[in-house]
């Protein structure tokens, strides 16, 4: 309840999620409903800010100090949000957000499952803030770090103070960050660069995109940082080209920056030069990796080099860079005015602080989750993310994107930290954490895997090139039936050699989706090949669907759905699919109340 | 500085790459990509080693790998001949019909394997040496286009180029023969283009192309020179170091 | 090449790193990089031309053919994969007869498979022109598309 006279703060979530379910229109809706009122006594504060990160029960609407969460708003709410909540201090029930875990409607979004188990570092000010205005950022702590590093500490102080945080790269490989710093710091050659990697390309990973639309500031803030302690003045933002909010709301923060001093000539009276300038990428995966990155900046196409000689030493136009991701970026700020102390006390040993994951796929709570590094996997997917849509059982979850591995249900308990998951075979990547059911094929993940870095292989290399290209003619003979047993052995040995022999990490990583899938669902291989069989009734050609007469009531859904049909049975009683009509859309599959329809024999089409 | 290269010893400059070091020694390490005079590409794969830097175990390819003081080198393992094998295999795949890698795959034991081979006529593995060639020599004519599996080598549009002066130096260095170069009744063919070519004064042999011609007077500064083949100029060159070296003895 | 054309590349200083730029504001401003206009880009910059075509072709974000007035891009990012991209895929390919990379007959719709938008939360998620549409069905998408040819129509 708010007190009269305490101002009151509403929060819209403008990001890209809730932009897409017209959360712009409520903000704005907002703003004119509550503009000159004489019924309220102190107008409200309206602001519409980043993402929160559930984006799928988006549009999100918070209000301050009463500490409701509004879920699904539609800008046809906003006229009873006014009446009811912002003049009467009533609760909207409907709008509540109802916690699958704790099977009751929440409040306060803090008290969500989803975000209790929560610690955030990189994501602190989104949701927050508006990341257009400065000011908020500066009452948020915004800037202290950078007055704190440019009038208190040298930059020695400053990569002592990073290296001992235990930082390391939030973009994938998780090289310490300190440790990057010293190296380039140590090459006693001008000019130096400072780099961020905003080409975030896992498919289902966006918290990049987030902090870059929802907290520019800190990315900003963190990059100064940089450049004093190596004694760059230049940094570069890559911003992937489908990110344009993204690059809209940069730019702002970096020229509201620059007028305010944070940026340009002797910020802050230090003496110290820095500015930022972003360069737009062009659609491609390939440009995350950080030599592509370099060479298209410069103008080139994005082709990787051999990293003998590393960037830190010889990179943008041959000299010294230091080039980081966003998500690191984002942990500097905190680090700096906190300690590195602080930092160490989260997470892990050698895995210190937070990581930000995106959860995403048949998972019920989908959107961003900031977790101390060591977190079990389980309590990922089951405490924060609901587990399973409808309960399903689960199969296994993809992490590190395209050049990672799945991770099955044996190994549920790994704790997410960068070691605990390259040893397992798969690898941290940016944080996409892709959660998979029963209804998904590991076949076909590899092949889709395989078929999205044939497109991004920047074909440089015969191995990558040529290699996944070969993986992919394997891959889509399996899923189509046409696979022979010697072509496990076949991706197995071309596997082993595209690693070791690819130019760049896209090559090297490339194989590791179909090895991890070989390795922990071998049997499904066997089963698409020698029974040609689709257990998880995805791979059409392999697929039959059967209606399990102990477990169907007889409701008739599914012969309604049928589009040719094939579907016959009287009310109440056992229904049947004639797999001689059946064209396998599988819409009886997705429908069934019940999950009575099931994956049957193989296909008597298969061939 | 002292390297070691299957067990021996051999004295290597700073700034040299293994691959220009090997071929100083005659150490023998297959490469398709790689051409002297060019600087080292990265692009085939063939031409990896093992490195062992202090005790990191590495695999590097040679021909951009720069030499460092007290590395040793094995150029050949059962690893990496696994390795070349396989790197083999997968050009089969691409040109299973070009004589050049029929041949590697014939001196390495590679066996094709018709269900994955390329069903298309394609000769280019990509190595990007004719590139490379036109940019040093030539005129930028031609570039490495698209990206992944379509990657190729065109002229831009894949239509006639208006910069390439037909002197062919994409072609002599080219490791599969794959650029189609026809002389034929005084004019030469190559890259949808078609060039008048030039006869040799003394011999009376076609040797290159007029816009050639022109691009070297222009690049020498000159305008007028004689017509004079290769051969025939080496052939006056070293008339000529004859009765310079009759006068000294 | 027209007034436009050339404001846009007089926009950038005459230097190499500009190219990809000097290339994504012609291509948002004509839906395709026109050929000539390459060649002038290659000429301003000082640059062989040859070296133009390569980047305007590694970088998918360009064209050199022209795109439709509504631009669908479906995602193919691994949430919207598992989500159903597949099948809003082959519903706008029956829906608008034609495959992606190509532009209807009409010129009003092109359709092209795009990597992960980072929407994933939405999934599966489509961009027509870049407003985002996610949550989708198949029925939803052909409401979608009806409602363009709709908007089209009156105009």
């Amino acid at each position: 309840m708010s007190e009269i006279g305490t101002k009151r703060r509403i929060l819209i979530c403008c990001g890209t999620g809730c932009l897409a379910n017209n959360s712009y229109e409520v903000y704005e809706r907002l703003r004119n409903g509550l503009k000159g009122r004489d019924d309220i006594s102190v107008q409200p504060e309206i602001k519409a800010t980043g993402c929160n990160g559930l984006c799928e029960k988006g549009p999100v609407v918070k209000i301050y100090p009463d500490g409701i969460s509004y879920f699904k708003v539609a800008p046809k709410d906003v006229d009873e949000i006014i009446e009811k909540t912002i003049l009467r201090n009533e609760v909207i029930n409907r709008l509540l957000y109802f916690d699958t875990n704790q099977k009751k409607k929440i409040t306060n979004h803090i008290d969500a499952s989803f975000y209790k188990h929560q610690h955030k570092i990189a994501l602190r000010n989104i949701g927050e803030v508006d990341p257009l205005e400065t000011d908020d950022y500066i009452k948020r702590d915004g800037f202290k770090a950078l007055h704190k590093v440019l009038l208190e500490m040298t930059p020695e102080e400053v990569i002592d103070e990073v290296e001992k945080s235990g930082l390391r790269g939030r973009g994938g490989a998780g090289f310490p960050t300190g440790t990057k710093w010293k190296s380039c710091y140590k090459f006693d050659n001008f000019p130096k660069y400072v780099v961020c990697n905003g080409d975030e390309g896992d498919p289902g990973a966006f918290m990049d995109r987030s902090i870059m639309e929802g907290d520019p500031n800190t990315i900003i803030e963190g990059m100064i940082i940089c450049g004093y302690a190596i004694s760059s003045h230049k940094g570069f933002l890559y911003i992937r080209d489908e990110y344009e909010l993204a690059r809209k709301n940069m730019q702002l923060a970096i020229d509201k920056a620059r007028s305010l001093g944070y940026l340009g000539k002797d910020i802050l009276g230090s003496g110290f030069e820095f500015d930022l300038e972003i360069v737009r990428g062009g659609g491609a995966f390939v440009c995350g990796e950080s030599s592509a990155l370099m060479a298209s900046i410069e103008g080139n196409v994005g082709e990787p080099r051999a990293k003998y000689i590393r960037s830190v030493e010889k990179g943008l136009w041959d000299q010294p860079t230091v080039l980081n991701n966003v998500e690191t970026w984002a942990n500097i700020p905190p680090i700096i005015l906190n300690g590195a102390n602080w930092f160490k006390e989260i997470g892990s040993e050698k895995n210190s602080g937070t990581k930000v994951f995106s959860l995403v796929g048949k998972v019920k709570n989908t959107g961003l989750v900031e977790i101390p590094m060591g977190t079990k996997l389980s309590e990922l997917v089951f405490d924060i993310g609901g587990g399973i849509i409808k309960d399903r059982p689960f199969k296994a979850v993809q992490t590190g994107g395209p050049s990672g591995g799945c991770i099955p249900k044996k190994h549920m308990d790994i704790p997410l930290d960068f070691d605990s998951l390259s040893n397992i075979g798969s690898m941290m990547g940016s944080g996409g954490v892709i959660v998979m059911d029963d209804t998904t094929c590991m076949v076909e993940i590899a092949r889709y895997y395989m078929e999205f870095l044939s497109e991004e292989s920047c074909g440089k290399c015969t191995t990558c090139r040529e290699g996944i290209n070969t993986m992919l003619k394997i891959l889509t003979n399996i899923t189509l039936g046409k696979g022979q047993l010697e072509d496990i052995d076949l991706l197995e040995q071309l596997g082993e050699t595209i690693k070791i022999a690819s130019l760049c990490a896209l090559g090297k990583t490339a194989p590791n989706p179909v090895m991890t899938t070989l390795r922990f669902f071998r049997d499904e291989y066997i089963e698409h090949i020698v029974n040609k069989r689709c257990p998880a009734g995805v791979c059409k050609n392999l697929t039959t669907y059967y209606i399990d007469k102990d477990v169907c009531i007889g409701c008739g859904i599914c012969a309604k759905k049928c589009p040719v049909n094939a579907i016959t049975g009287n009310n109440k009683e056992p229904h049947v699919i004639d797999v001689g009509k059946c064209t396998v859309c599988g819409n009886c599959f997705a429908i069934c109340p019940k999950m009575a329809v099931k994956v049957g024999g193989a296909s008597a089409y298969a061939y | 500085m002292l390297i070691k290269i299957d067990g021996c010893f051999y004295e290597g400059n700073s700034g040299e790459t293994l691959m220009e070091l090997a071929k100083r020694n005659n150490i023998d390490i297959p490469h398709l990509c790689y051409k002297d005079g060019f600087e080292g590409l990265g692009r085939c794969r063939l031409c990896l080693v093992e490195v062992i830097e202090g005790k990191r175990k590495k695999i590097v390819s040679s021909c951009v790998y720069p030499i460092q003081e007290g590395i040793e080198v094995n150029t050949t393992s059962e690893k990496i001949n696994k390795m070349r094998k396989d790197i083999i295999l997968l050009l089969l795949f691409r040109t299973p019909e070009n004589e050049y890698i029929k041949n590697l795959a014939l001196e390495y034991g590679v066996s094709k394997i018709d269900r994955y081979s390329n069903k298309e006529e394609e000769n280019c593995i990509l190595c990007g040496l004719c590139v490379k060639a036109c940019e040093k020599l030539g005129t930028h004519a031609i570039s490495l286009v698209n990206r992944g599996t379509t990657k190729k080598v065109s002229t831009p549009f894949d239509d006639t180029s208006k910069d390439c002066i037909g002197c062919g130096a994409c072609v002599e260095v080219c490791p599969t023969n794959a650029i189609k170069l026809s002389d034929e009744n005084g004019k030469r063919t190559i890259w949808n283009r078609t060039f008048d070519l030039v006869k040799c004064s003394i011999c009376g042999k076609y040797y290159t192309t007029e816009e050639s011609l022109k691009y070297t007077l222009d690049m020498l500064g000159t305008d007028d020179e004689e017509h004079i083949c290769e051969y025939c100029k080496k052939k006056s060159m070293s008339s000529k170091f004859k009765e310079s070296f009759k006068n000294i003895y | 090449m027209t007034v436009d054309a050339i404001n846009i590349i007089n926009n950038y200083p005459s230097e190499k790193r500009y190219t990809l730029a000097i290339l994504q504001d012609i291509q948002r401003e004509y839906g395709f990089i026109p050929r000539d206009t390459m060649e002038n880009i290659a000429e301003y910059l000082n640059l062989p031309l040859s070296d133009i075509y390569s980047i305007a072709t590694f970088y998918k974000s360009l064209s050199l053919t022209p795109k439709g007035k509504y631009t669908i891009k479906i995602c193919n990012g691994t949430a919207c994969h598992i989500r159903g991209s597949e099948s809003i895929k082959s519903e706008l390919i029956s829906l608008l007869d034609i495959k992606p990379g190509e532009t209807t007959k009409d010129g009003l719709f092109s359709i092209e498979i795009v990597n992960c938008l980072g929407a994933c939360a939405l999934a599966p998620v489509i961009l027509i022109n870049n407003k985002y549409y996610g949550g989708l069905n198949k029925e939803k998408v052909a409401d979608i598309i009806n409602s363009f040819r709709e908007v089209a129509t009156n105009e």
